[in-house]
């Protein structure tokens, strides 16, 4: 679904992301694993243009993707959920859900989303009319999920969705992450809480300063000693 | 002397619906792109320019034309997008302010200055038959050509907020004045956004020109008489309401009507502006716009 070829990103001068290769297959959760400041949250933005890479290919079913325009990304299918305030705080719930599903694709079946991903988050159901700003933490992630799936993505794409949740909360985005991949979109996530990851990944990828330096099914990962001595408690 | 306070409160509420109608579309360029947009009243000043010829020559009645109007100040807005502005909305927030103040400064003088070229620095007002019209409530003398302004700014707004609040263009922009980076990753093309709210607020100029040159009147140097008074405006309302601008612009209007009385005439800029620093103080995001959520 997803093949990323030497990925090289800089922030002027300042080289971030030194060819890192990756790739998603389709109906699977992949994951990106690192520490803060290991180049996880730039990697995704060069993926979506809205960093420029200074080397390497993005191809996304087939095609590729360097010098798309953002928008036409999520026209193609590919749908990233931002850090921290995934939803648009100003506008109602039922607004960002609306907006949510803006691209071509998404319009003609935005009924129809709107009942599945309500059927998804009931909790939503009962918010339609707030304002996302007023939500807690753990509801504007979800909206931010559920305003991704309105745009009826192929490939979601996850920065740090258990960012500031308690664990209870993680757990349950954790679980609907899951479910979203059993109907058939594929998921990239980058993610420093590395044991819960290694639960629902797939396969996944550990970054630091820029560069991959292991990878593997989560099984191998989970018990690679190196990956437990740097991330997992004893 | 109640009469006169009377008399002066309706003239200034009415100036004040232009005054509102005027930020409208400052508002949008600048809560939507970033773009602070001094030329604003430049553009409101061609509109007037256009309804004040379309008069003259054609005899298009300003009401008939004020479409017409709109429609050629919104392909304007859409040039200046594509040949100016444009280039601004590549930048962070604070370098887009700068700069669109550096490059609309500039704009201001070319266009103020093919305004004599062409249009003579001559003060212009469109005379219809109606124009001398009005009625008179108690004691009170109510122009109708200003009146009619008024009730065409409160349309603006309301059609403006209804536009924001319930078409899916309207969810794209406040999408995008929220976070542009958000609004491309939900799948907005937000240079088309940008495009579009521009020529907005360039039509919702010469509208606000049309009406200016009906019960008030044109010249090349009116434009930033009206772009501070928008801008006094923007920052009493706060962003985000368009009824709040067009309240704000009444109050405005009022206040400086009524201390151009209490206060004497040369007063009432001094009495509207000291108002604006208040509320800068004490209430920086306006009377009606939300703090930072």
């Amino acid at each position: 679904m997803l093949a990323v070829e030497a990925l090289e990103v800089a922030y002027g001068d300042l080289q971030v992301v030194w060819g890192a290769s990756f790739e998603v297959p389709e109906r699977s959760i992949v994951a990106i694993l690192g520490s803060n400041g290991a180049g996880k949250t730039t990697t995704l933005l060069a993926l979506m243009g809205l960093l420029p890479s200074i080397g390497g290919s993005v191809t996304f079913k087939g095609e590729s993707l360097i010098g798309v325009p953002t928008h036409v990304m999520v026209e193609r299918g590919l749908v990233m959920i931002p850090e921290e305030r995934p939803t648009f705080a100003t506008m109602t719930v039922a607004d960002n859900l609306a907006v949510g599903a803006h691209a071509r694709r998404a319009r003609a079946l935005r009924d129809q989303s709107l009942r599945e991903v309500l059927e998804i988050f009931p909790v939503l159901a009962e918010r339609l009319g707030q304002p996302a700003g007023t939500l807690s933490g753990g509801e504007r992630q979800m909206l931010g999920l559920a305003k991704a799936l309105m745009a009826r993505p192929d490939l979601l794409v996850l920065d740090e969705p258990s960012l500031g949740l308690a664990p209870i909360v993680v757990e349950s985005i954790f679980d609907v992450i899951r479910s979203i991949r059993d109907r058939g979109v594929s998921v990239l996530m980058v993610e420093q809480h590395v044991e819960m990851t290694l639960d629902i990944a797939d396969h996944a990828y550990v970054l630091e300063l820029g560069r991959i330096v292991a990878d593997g099914t989560s099984a191998e990962l989970a018990s690679d000693t190196r990956v437990r001595d740097a991330y997992l408690s004893p | 002397m109640s009469r006169l306070i009377l008399q002066s409160a309706v003239s200034g509420l009415l100036v004040g619906g232009m005054y509102g109608l005027v930020a409208l579309g400052l508002a949008l360029a600048f809560g939507v792109l970033k773009v602070l947009n001094v030329a604003h009243g430049e553009l409101l000043m061609l509109g007037g320019y256009a309804a004040f010829f379309a008069f003259t020559t054609w005899g298009l009645d300003p009401f008939v034309s004020l479409p017409l109007v709109f429609a050629a100040l919104f392909a304007l807005g859409v040039v200046l997008y594509q040949v100016l502005f444009r280039f601004v909305t590549r930048f962070d927030v604070e370098t887009r302010i700068k700069n669109s103040l550096l490059l609309s400064f500039g704009l201001v003088l070319i266009l103020q200055a093919l305004a004599v070229r062409f249009f003579t620095a001559d003060e212009r007002t469109i005379s219809t038959s109606y124009s001398s019209m009005g009625f008179t409530v108690g004691l009170v003398r109510i122009p109708l050509v200003r009146l009619a302004g008024l009730i065409v700014a409160v349309i603006a707004a309301v059609a403006l907020e209804w536009l924001l609040r319930k078409s899916r263009f309207g969810h794209a922009v406040r999408a995008t004045a929220e976070d542009w980076t958000r609004a491309a990753l939900t799948g907005i093309d937000v240079g088309r956004v940008y495009l579009v709210a521009f020529a907005i607020s360039a039509g919702l100029a010469a509208m606000a020109g049309s009406l200016i040159a009906l019960g008030y009147s044109v010249s090349p140097s009116i434009g930033l008489g009206w772009t501070l008074k928008a801008l006094i405006v923007v920052v009493l309302a706060g962003l985000g309401s368009m009824r709040g601008l067009v309240l704000a612009g009444l109050f405005l209007g009022l206040i400086e009507s009524l201390a151009a009385v209490w206060v004497g005439g040369p007063y009432r800029e001094v009495v509207a502006l000291v108002v604006f620093i208040l509320v800068l103080s004490l209430r920086p995001q306006g009377f009606f716009g939300r703090a930072h959520v």
